[in-house]
């Protein structure tokens, strides 16, 4: 973490990227579905080096009472960091920057789960970031959606998740996190595949017009790589030993 | 359109033409889509997918199998695995007649007892009411607690209850199967009690084989003649 | 933990012990399968990931200046924490911790501090002003059963593979020495051992199913040389002086086993 030397190349004359990527090539992605014994449905993500681990309960009684819902059930979200998985040890308690991380990963699998059919319960998905390194929240809702699924809560789609950004004025995919740092711009995106709507999407930094239909066009097709292995993990754990 | 059953996630097209949809999918426009992990079944003209994983959704009538966990003095509150908590009255086991002051709950169901119960009655705005005032149902005394996943379950009994019938008889087991996914197996030989867990467990992992049966069959098998 | 454990199965422990067996197939004074992944967190100074039959808990080490402690400028900073991650079972709930997970992690933490496992002394950047802190973070992950023990393995084994960077001293504060990375200065491995009581008999390495049968604990924690350096008994019954002696000799018995497993785990890092 921190800042880097401005003297870091981020893009070279060949088109190569600081961890030796072409500009629309994501980081090695592995998502594996299941594997907690005790979580209703689970999954593990490496995303780079992002190491996260998403574990999903319910529908189940809500507790505090009061949170409850008599016409569908609800969907909570968790996103916290361990205290080893950033440079500088972090303090366990939440932060406000996980907070809204929480919040907006909430509001990226709500438009994907159907929770209709069980009034007054809950859905919690609890992300936890072991290691972290840029783009977590795509890397986190991506593997929350495979957890989801691998619960068995009614999804109308997944939702697959990656960052588009721009570096040496040009638009790349998959920010890590010293383009983070030291790029000019970062678009971390949800979007559901087969339905054909974002429902994650942030900014930080400054784009042109042209550059925005470019990040989003980018980070479209991105997510489309992302999905293709959420398809494969699930695969794997439910269908992969046929006969 | 091909009717062969396709393994779909959530978000996948299962068909575009005129169907029906019934069980674990939406309509979008003109596409049926699948909202879980399952296989699909299309016949006549309705499409439904069967799930692999999920909760244990009450439906009134089914068996279950639930574990009390707490009591207060007018009623018990019972783990059935589902996504709600199983409403056990004191009148459903100690009568009309019951005295919330005379009669003292823990005298007839105490917390970790198990029961074979069933859904009394259930809908959107109340938790499961439960039952246990039935021949067959009431405390379980013996045997071991399995648990497998409630979707798992139609797979577990069988066509016409061929599956189960044929675990029971391999094994001389007595199996009780909660709509629930919990399982209670008892049996007087402790290999017997093996093996029917054993295949038990082989259904639980390989339900979405189309040889389950046969398989399940060759393991009962070989373990006896050896 | 507030599992509620069925009776049926209880009743089979117990009948099980009667006949000196237990649930699943162990001896009395048999550990579980203990698996040990060193490094599993590369981008901290140290880390584990260890699975004690179906329980499962992450370890992190981070290693960073810190201001010592009032009276003891000549000493580096040890702390050791335990968290359950909801995720690690339904009965957990977010917020502060309660009780049960505050005795564990006290607990993991005293074990390794008083065992002297981390020569704190050579941890000095500049006597009364700056220390080395080197933190170990228990994440559990996966539960079924002996927490205490799960942290503690993988705390030890993090900290065995831990490097700390060097700071030097210059301007009034601590200033990364590049490149200059050594093992942490270890005098010692502490291995806790805990043994459940259920009726008469003491079993090591209680599963999920026995710790929510067994009427009382006890956690002992030796070190290389045999000796005893930490103990905590918790539950509602008590232990007779035979059956303390008794868990003081498994206890130093099997955490020799434990400790060449700890060892041998370092080897393949």
């Amino acid at each position: 973490m921190g800042g880097r030397e401005a003297t870091m190349v981020l893009l070279d004359e060949n088109g190569i990227r600081c961890d030796g990527r072409k500009v629309d090539e994501p980081r090695r992605i592995m998502i594996r579905a299941g594997g907690l014994k005790n979580a209703d449905g689970s999954a593990y993500i490496e995303f780079g080096d992002n190491k996260i681990l998403v574990g999903v309960f319910g529908p189940r009684d809500v507790h505090p009472k009061h949170m409850a819902n008599t016409d569908t059930g609800i969907l909570r979200v968790r996103y916290h960091m361990e205290p080893f998985s950033v440079g500088e040890r972090k303090n366990p308690a939440p932060s406000r920057r996980e907070i809204e991380i929480s919040k907006v990963i909430k509001e990226a699998l709500e438009p994907a789960v159907m929770l209709d059919k069980f009034p007054r319960t809950a859905v919690d998905v609890f992300i936890e970031v072991l290691q972290a390194d840029g783009g977590t929240r795509c890397a986190a809702l991506t593997a929350a959606s495979v957890a989801l699924a691998d619960a068995g809560i009614p999804m109308r789609d997944m939702v697959a998740a990656i960052a588009a950004g721009k570096v040496a004025d040009t638009v790349i995919l998959d920010v890590n996190n010293e383009e983070d740092q030291a790029g000019q711009a970062d678009m971390p995106m949800g979007y559901m595949p087969n339905i054909g709507k974002i429902t994650l999407l942030q900014l930080d930094g400054v784009l042109t017009p042209e550059e925005y239909k470019k990040c989003i066009e980018v980070g479209i097709d991105g997510c489309k790589k992302v999905y293709e292995l959420q398809k494969q993990a699930l695969n794997d754990k439910y269908f992969g030993n046929r006969d | 359109m091909d009717n062969k059953r396709k393994y779909v996630i959530p978000g996948d097209v299962i068909t575009t033409g005129p169907f029906r949809p019934e069980q674990n999918v939406v309509l979008d426009g003109n596409k049926i889509i699948s909202t879980t992990v399952g296989i699909t079944e299309i016949y006549d003209d309705s499409v439904r997918v069967i799930p692999l994983t999920g909760k244990y959704l009450p439906k009134i009538n089914d068996l279950v199998i639930g574990k009390v966990v707490s009591h207060t003095s007018l009623s018990w509150e019972l783990d059935i695995n589902s996504c709600y908590v199983g409403f056990l009255p004191a009148q459903d086991v100690f009568g009309r007649d019951f005295s919330a002051h005379a009669d003292e709950l823990s005298s007839k169901l105490k917390t970790g007892d198990l029961v074979a119960a069933r859904i009394a009655n259930f809908d959107r705005t109340r938790d499961p009411l439960i039952t246990i005032a039935d021949r067959d149902l009431g405390k379980i005394d013996s045997g071991d607690l399995m648990k497998i996943a409630p979707s798992k379950v139609p797979r577990l009994i069988g066509k016409r209850g061929s599956m189960i019938q044929m675990i029971e008889e391999a094994t001389n087991a007595m199996i009780t199967i909660g709509q629930n996914g919990w399982v209670v197996v008892t049996s007087d030989n402790h290999e017997g009690l093996l093996k029917a867990k054993k295949a038990i467990q082989m259904v639980d992992e390989k339900a979405h084989i189309a040889n389950l049966t046969d398989q399940v069959k060759e393991m009962l098998e070989s373990r006896s003649e050896s | 933990m507030a599992n509620i454990i069925d009776e049926l199965k209880k009743n089979q422990i117990l009948e099980l012990l009667d006949q000196g067996k237990r649930i699943d197939g162990r001896n009395l004074d048999q550990t579980r399968e203990l698996s040990i992944e060193i490094n599993a967190i590369p981008k901290a100074n140290g880390s584990a990931r260890v699975r004690l039959g179906d329980t499962e808990v992450i370890c992190g080490v981070k290693i960073q200046p810190d201001r010592p402690f009032p009276d003891m400028g000549d000493k580096g900073i040890f702390i050791c924490t335990a968290e359950l991650l909801p995720l690690s079972d339904p009965s957990v709930e977010t917020g502060p911790p309660g009780p049960d997970v505050i005795e564990l992690a006290r607990v993991v933490d005293r074990g390794i501090r008083e065992s002297h496992m981390v020569d704190l002394s050579q941890l000095v950047i500049e006597k009364d002003k700056s220390v080395v802190g080197v933190f170990a973070d228990n994440v559990a992950v996966d539960y079924d059963g002996n927490l205490f023990d799960a942290c503690s393995y993988a705390a030890t084994a993090a900290l065995l593979s831990s490097k700390t960077p060097k700071w030097n001293w210059t301007d009034d504060a601590p200033v990364l020495a590049e490149g200059e990375e050594s093992a942490v200065p270890i005098t010692t491995i502490p291995v806790s051992v805990t043994m459940g009581k259920i009726g008469n008999h003491i079993i090591v390495d209680p599963n999920a199913d026995e710790w929510a049968s067994m009427d009382a604990r006890i956690t002992i924690t030796s070190d290389s040389d045999g000796n005893i350096c930490a103990l905590q008994k918790g539950g509602v019954d008590g232990f007779t002086q035979e059956e303390i002696f008794k868990c003081g000799e498994i206890s130093v018995r099997i955490g020799a086993q434990i400790r060449e497993k700890l060892k041998e785990a370092q080897k393949g890092a």
